[in-house]
């Protein structure tokens, strides 16, 4: 059965581009969050494999949410897909549980590796 | 209003725009405007927050906006809609993103908020009224396109 990923992205550009490289590659997009804070809630709803989670949103950055969904699920896979790439945005991911950091503009490629890699336990 | 704020941007911005569209943009003569103002036909707004904050905000006409979009988005765009206009705003919120990492380098940590877009001409932005710094760009087979960056250090709370 696919995998499911769950894309969080405040852009429409960014969540036609990442559904399209995934649902392209043999993976399901199972939800779609426009902030933090329904990516927190489609995450309890659907459960996915893996989650993608831009920061700069509104309502709820990226990098609260990661917290909140890790703390409700330690095991949570879930990997940062932004423009910020500074050291201390990488930094605080990390240390607070995601699994990679993909920073914008990325090649597909490079979107692929990550979550190949990340699903294939 | 330091000059020293604005290479991070250009950085950022010849960075993504090789990566994204493949165009090496050609930088014309820098120039100051006494307050944010935009002339061009879609602009694109960031906010800017932290240890400097203000605005940037990225022009450019119609015409160049479609191209870019067109190629984000790798179908030619036929009428600028909402997946265009968002395609457009992402390429603001990735150079502001690659501008950031650029001016943390220099001891600056700074944050970005979600790109606003306003189309049509001759806009005054009131809210900040710092001098605007403006770096032309030249971007082959696409058109000009401007970055105006109007930033401040952040005041810090009397001891």
């Amino acid at each position: 059965m696919a995998k499911r990923i769950l894309i969080t992205d405040d852009a429409l550009f960014m969540r036609v581009t990442l559904k399209n490289i995934l649902s392209q590659n043999g993976f399901e997009v199972c939800g779609e969050a426009q902030n933090g804070v329904e990516s927190v809630k489609l995450y309890q709803e659907l459960k996915p494999d893996l989650v993608t989670m831009d920061i700069t949103m509104p309502e709820m950055d990226g990098i609260s949410a990661l917290k909140e969904i890790r703390s409700k699920d330690p095991n949570a896979i879930i990997i940062m897909c932004t423009a910020m790439g500074q050291k201390n945005m990488v930094v605080e991911a990390i240390q607070a549980g995601a699994k990679d950091f993909i920073v914008k503009p990325f090649q597909p490629e490079r979107v692929l590796e990550a979550v190949n890699k990340l699903l294939a336990a | 209003m330091k000059v020293e704020y604005v290479s991070p941007f250009l950085q950022g911005a010849l960075n993504v725009m090789q990566l994204l569209l493949n165009v090496s943009p050609e930088r014309g003569q820098l120039s100051a405007r006494p307050q944010m103002f935009t002339t061009q036909q879609v602009n694109i707004v960031c906010g800017i927050t932290g240890e400097i904050e203000g605005q940037v905000i990225y022009g450019m006409s119609i015409i160049a906006a479609d191209k870019i979009a067109s190629i984000m988005l790798g179908a030619p765009v036929v009428t600028f809609d909402q997946l265009a206009a968002s395609a457009i705003a992402e390429l603001g919120n990735m150079i502001s993103g690659n501008s950031m990492t650029a001016l943390s380098s220099t001891g600056y940590v700074c944050d970005i908020t979600p790109p606003t877009i306003i189309r049509g001409s001759n806009v005054k932005i009131s809210t900040v009224d710092i001098p605007a710094l403006v770096i032309p760009l030249k971007l082959k087979d696409i058109g000009d396109f401007e970055i105006n960056v109007s930033l401040q250090e952040r005041k810090r709370a009397a001891a």
